[in-house]
């Protein structure tokens, strides 16, 4: 793989994203993205492991230190 | 038939927003102003990590100070199946980049949010927007 082809991945991904968003915010016809998060967090577990992976995710973007 | 009871609300509520117009906005400019000044610290470093890791343990707290809002209905498992599988692709083509070598040629999206992210106001926008998101999904 190409760096082309692996930023070209990442749009298309990204594309996908704004599409379903966009379906979801004009038809109805599937959740948007805070609507599915909202789902799936109504049980604690997955709330809370999301909540973990999202600290995490700030650690890594904005501190990034080896512990 | 005349609502006075709902025209006396809505200046109530007008009121009280007024009220605390104020002290929201000088909220505001406070965390915008801790989002610079956290994000100005060197990463790599005792006071980046505590202080990012601080920050995401106090937005938990706020969050869950927040009272909770009702259930909304429950969305169609097909539908989050579709957001679930997009979490899924990334994740896969993300790993499938960290895998390879060297990174310049393979970059994933930490590497690529190095870049973007090392414009300080871009990256104190950034950790405000984390921050809000820590707080928001901690929320009952």
């Amino acid at each position: 793989m190409t760096r082309t082809t692996i930023l070209a991945g990442y749009a298309v991904i990204a594309a996908a994203a704004v599409l379903v968003q966009l379906v979801a915010l004009r038809s109805g016809r599937l959740p948007t993205l805070a609507g599915a998060v909202r789902a799936v967090t109504r049980w604690p577990p997955v709330r809370w492991a999301l909540v973990a992976g999202w600290l995490w995710l700030g650690w890594h973007v904005f501190a990034r230190a080896d512990l | 038939m005349n609502d006075h009871h709902g025209v006396g609300q809505e200046a109530e509520e007008h009121r009280h927003r007024e009220r605390y117009r104020p002290l929201a906005l000088g909220g505001l400019v406070g965390l915008v102003a801790y989002a610079w000044w956290a994000t100005s610290l060197r990463p790599f470093t005792w006071p980046s990590v505590v202080v990012v890791l601080a920050t995401g343990v106090a937005a938990i707290a706020a969050g869950r100070l927040v009272p909770p809002r009702p259930a909304p209905p429950l969305p169609r498992p097909a539908g989050v199946a579709v957001w679930a599988g997009l979490a899924a692709a990334l994740a896969a083509w993300e790993l499938a980049a960290w895998l390879r070598h060297p990174r310049a040629d393979n970059p994933t999206l930490s590497s690529l949010a190095n870049d973007l992210l090392d414009w300080h106001p871009l990256r104190a926008a950034a950790f405000l927007a984390w921050v809000v998101a820590t707080a928001a999904l901690a929320r009952r």
